[in-house]
């Protein structure tokens, strides 16, 4: 569909929507208004528009007034910016933010988007990634915010630097502000002691510094304190890097206002900055500041945050006079954020419970489960002594000490797996396994898929842009059956498997031979002799004298991807099980890499990506119950499975990949959004995507209506439809067969 | 033809080469030697598994002949061939065949890139049998005690492709090499480039954060070797950054962004 398509297609659907609230004339007069931007802009208003239209009517001209009002002030390119910061502000926060976004068109803020020579961090994000990765040996996410911030295991930045002119300078304060709050998390800024007591006697920084009266005021001590204290941190570690910061520093520093005029606690604060930018105080310094500069002195070689010290310099504060009204942070050093580091650990912490049951599970339902101990190869079990006061579940043979937290998650729960036990129930000499050991085996990728899916983009192709990390894809395996079915569908394909195992072989291709070459790693004794007996009957000597070894390895690997949604109930998905298992047949026989997984679910909250055979595996007793596990589940939102296929597929080394997707009918999902254009607008973006990683995609269809729109999404030829479900499995292998030869 | 593959220009090492050992290596080889198994030195390239061969070989005073292995490199290759001279053909033996006869240490470096139909002619002298059948002569070589077989090869490269077979990996000792720890690795390289120890310290930084990446946009981090020649150059009156750009990042990766990133952390290190 073309642009002017969508945009025909949109100005039906607002029309539609606004004849609920206004006249004709106060439609016209509404498109008139859209119809004054520029048509490049269009598809963005139209697709803003509808989407208020679906709360109130009214909105609209208000926003419509604000965006003329910013198109004054704003280029084309800025105004795309700023409409996209908009939508973002949609998914990520709702519609009031975005709101009051939107209706902030005065200079200051729409500065921060007319930034001709300013550097975006969407542009520089993937590097900042890698340099922070490289330095800290840590998997950071870095992604966008108003403010400058860590919640620990996510930096967040914000989306435009424009202080200086040169972007280079502007990467340097990226990169600053990436190292910064990486150095807090390294220096444990955000983990306080808590031997000390009142009125600092507690380790949640949160309610630590919720314990303070004046929470901003302590909250930019406690910066100031740790700017120094990880500065020599740095100082330390990354030289070069603070060379950099001192030119940044005094650039920064001459921006700094003045302290006159402000109350005795912000002159403080501010001086504090200062004196952190250039140290140096100017002659005259009150006592209170000398007083605070020698604790700042004393912090800055401590190894440990300490409660002890922020109280110290907040009860220098707490005397002075004024109210204290929060200065600008300095720009690379950001701001902390007790709440959100705090709901990050709330994550962590389920996660790890989670992660915990699941292994608990994952021990019970493996018959030899072998507890292997990574850390540092020693076996630990033989090392640590069953100790009376804790708590310990017995599974399997094996005692595994459980944290206090881990321990009323447990007994609060029914129905575990194993036995509860006291420490001081169990003989002395047992020996047992940490859990911290046994969690180590869940690798990175299931720990990630555990707690909150991984996320993809999704293509809106009514605003043209990507609503950034939407969609949330968990990998999970098949639910294994019992079910003989592999054997069943053997018997009953009984004929045909042979045939198909025969055809399969045909087309591998060994390593064989070659006599008689002109070139080659060998002599070719049979023609070398030959050749003799000719030269000595005067016979001119042959030149094919050597035998060459040809290889045409095939180097392919495919993917196959099955619908699993609701739709595919009954007869479809009997036979996509029974393909299947015919194609496991036939690749064994061929021995080219395969992978099977299966997708479904419901919203883009909970997109299920079903193992039923990685790459990696073979095919196994485990993975053919796993095709009899095969059943229906939700819906079909097609974009994600396939983005995730993708990155599976691009972690694989093969000359040649290929997805190929079973499918019975339209992308569809939950809510009706995903119906229509939008699912298969979004399934062709995530195809384009497949095919820039050098990707094959094939689509196999039973919608006797797929000519519509499959065509539109894989390619004319790039698609296959079965009139009978029944033809499926044998026509499954032949069309591998075409594709692979 | 594959004589290309086979280094052989001197078996006897006669100078001593450097070598600084990090575990219990040196022990384990001498024991697996006395005790006719062959070893298989498992690491990321540049780590120092040939050099220590080099060294073991030199320790125990027996000619080495190295093969660096490809996927080109045919059973023939290794054991040798027919070749025709002047009217006749006269057989030649191959690297693996020389080291039976003069029992000596045969070291096939990257064993996995060999093919895997080339790397079962091994198999009969890495087992107790130790001997090499030479098919086309019709001979069976016994080894003699001297003689040993090591390969190196790099579980780095996750490709289902470039695995050792459990029926090949099931019949050595493998003894697993990793990067030198910091001090170690800096006197390496003080040692072979002449550098001093802060420039040293400050080079193995740098590599630590390469091998952070590994598997996030590198295939494999920095290695020793790649740090000596950093050194070497910077020695050479080369500037530092300069030195590392040339000789540690843009040999790792040709990707843009990747080696800014790399020229960031170098800049924020020195």
């Amino acid at each position: 569909m073309t642009s002017q398509l969508y945009q025909e297609s949109l100005r039906t659907e607002l029309v539609k929507n606004l004849s609920y609230y206004f006249e004709d004339e106060e439609i016209k007069e509404t498109l008139v208004k859209i119809d004054f931007f520029d048509p490049k802009l269009r598809q963005k208003i139209l697709a803003l528009c509808i989407f208020l239209s679906k709360m109130s009517g009214y909105l609209i001209n208000r926003i419509l007034k604000y965006a003329e009002e910013a198109s004054y002030h704003l280029s084309l390119n800025e105004m795309e910016r700023w409409l996209g910061r908009a939508f973002d502000l949609i998914d990520s926060d709702g519609l009031e933010p975005a709101l009051t976004f939107l209706s902030k068109v005065d200079d200051s803020s729409l500065n921060s988007f007319c930034y001709p020579e300013g550097l975006a961090l969407e542009k520089i994000s993937s590097r900042l990634v890698t340099y922070i990765r490289g330095i800290s040996g840590v998997d950071l996410e870095i992604i966008q915010d108003k403010d400058c911030f860590t919640d620990t295991s996510t930096i967040y930045l914000p989306p435009v630097i424009n202080r200086f002119r040169e972007p280079e300078k502007n990467f340097t304060i990226y990169k600053l502000m990436a190292t910064y709050k990486w150095a807090q998390i390294a220096c444990g800024t955000f983990s306080l002691d808590s031997s000390k007591p009142k009125p600092c006697n507690t380790s949640d920084i949160e309610t630590l510094f919720n314990n303070f009266q004046e929470r901003a005021l302590s909250l930019d001590l406690y910066n100031i304190l740790e700017a120094f204290r990880v500065e020599s941190f740095l100082q330390k570690h990354l030289p070069g890097l603070m060379r950099q910061a001192g030119s940044v520093k005094t650039e920064i520093f001459n921006e700094r206002p003045s302290v006159d005029g402000f109350s005795e606690k912000t002159a403080f604060v501010e001086s504090l900055y200062q004196y952190y930018l250039k140290r140096e105080t100017n002659g005259s310094s009150p006592e209170s500041l000398i007083r605070a500069l020698k604790v700042l002195h004393a912090y800055r070689e401590k190894e440990r945050p300490s409660s002890q010290d922020i109280c110290s310099l907040y009860t220098i504060a707490e005397y002075l006079k004024g109210d204290y009204v929060p200065v600008n942070p300095i720009l690379f050093l950001g701001t902390i954020k007790p709440e959100k580091v705090s709901q990050r650990l709330k994550i962590k912490k389920e996660a790890l419970k989670k992660n915990f049951h699941g292994l608990i599970k994952k021990i019970v339902s493996t018959p030899e489960f072998e507890v292997k101990l990574k850390r540092n190869n020693r076996d630990i079990s033989r090392q640590r002594l069953i100790n009376r006061e804790k708590l310990y579940l017995f599974i399997k043979g094996m005692f595994i000490e459980l944290d206090e937290e881990m321990g009323d998650f447990f007994k609060g729960k029914g129905g575990i797996p194993g036995i509860l036990l006291q420490g001081s129930d169990i003989g002395g000499n047992n020996y047992c396994v940490e859990m911290d050991d046994l969690i180590e085996e869940l690798d990175e990728e299931s720990r990630e898929t555990q707690s909150n899916g991984i996320k993809y983009d999704e293509w809106d192709y009514k605003r043209g842009g990507y609503r950034k990390r939407w969609c949330s894809l968990f990998e999970v395996d098949v639910y294994p059956s019992s079910e003989p079915f592999v054997e069943h569908t053997l018997k009953k394909y009984d004929g045909y498997v042979n045939i198909l195992k025969k055809k399969f072989e045909l087309l591998r291709r060994d390593p064989k031979i070659l006599k008689r070459q002109k070139e080659g790693e060998n002599v070719d004794i049979d023609a070398t002799v030959e050749a003799f007996a000719d030269i000595r009957a005067g016979l001119p000597s042959r030149e094919n004298l050597f035998t060459k070894l040809e290889r045409n390895e095939r180097n392919i690997a495919v993917l196959f991807l099955i619908d699993m949604s609701g739709s595919t109930k009954g007869w479809v998905t009997q036979a996509e099980k029974e393909a299947c298992v015919l194609m496991c047949e036939a690749l064994e026989a061929l021995k080219d890499r395969y992978a099977i997984y299966g997708f479904s679910g419901i919203t883009s909250n909970r997109c299920d990506f079903y193992r039923i055979k990685g790459f990696q595996e073979s095919y196994s007793e485990e993975v053919k119950k796993r095709i009899a596990g095969i059943t229906p589940k939700e819906y079909t939102r097609m974009g994600p499975p396939i983005r995730h296929a993708t990155k599976i597929l691009k972690s694989i080394d093969a000359r040649i990949k290929l997805l190929i997707t079973l499918s019975d009918g339209k992308p569809e999902d939950y809510n009706a959004h995903y119906k229509g254009c939008y699912g298969i607008e979004d399934t062709r973006k995530a195809l384009i995507e497949a095919k820039q990683q050098g990707i094959h995609s094939f689509c196999i269809t039973i919608d006797k209506e797929a000519s519509s729109y499959v065509p539109y999404m894989y390619g004319e030829v790039s698609y296959l439809l079965i009139d009978d479900v029944r033809k499926l499995p044998n026509k499954i292998t032949e069309i591998y067969r075409k594709l692979t030869t | 033809m594959g004589s290309r593959a086979v280094k052989t220009e001197k078996y006897q090492l006669e100078k001593e080469p450097y070598y600084l050992p990090m575990g219990k290596e040196i022990e384990l080889f001498e024991s697996a030697y006395r005790n006719q198994i062959p070893v298989l030195l498992k690491g990321p390239t540049g780590c120092g598994k040939t050099r220590f061969v080099q060294y073991m070989a030199w320790r125990l005073k027996r000619p080495l002949i190295t093969v660096s292995c490809h996927d080109d490199l045919t059973a023939s290759d290794l054991v040798g061939r027919y070749l025709v001279k002047g009217g006749e053909t006269i057989w030649i033996d191959g690297p693996l065949t020389k080291a039976v006869k003069v029992g000596g240490f045969c070291y096939l470096d990257e064993i996995v890139e060999a093919r895997k139909d080339t790397t079962v002619v091994i198999h009969p002298l890495a087992d107790d049998r130790r001997i090499l059948p030479i098919e086309k002569r019709g001979e069976i070589l016994k080894a003699s005690p001297e003689f040993l077989l090591a390969l190196s090869y790099n579980p780095g490269y996750q490709s289902v492709l470039k695995d050792l077979k459990q029926s090949t990996r099931q019949r050595f000792i493998a003894i697993e090499f990793l990067y030198p720890p910091k001090e170690l690795e800096a006197e390496i390289i003080m040692h072979e480039s002449g550098i001093d120890d802060n420039t040293a310290l400050k080079l193995v930084t740098f590599a630590e954060k390469t091998r952070n990446l590994k598997d996030r946009g590198l295939i494999e981090g920095a290695s020793t070797r790649l740090l000596i020649h950093a050194a070497k150059l910077i020695r050479s009156g080369i500037d530092t950054k300069e030195s590392c750009s040339v000789a540690i990042s843009e040999p790792l990766t040709d990707e843009r962004e990747m080696l800014f990133a790399l020229s960031e952390i170098l800049v924020s290190l020195f």
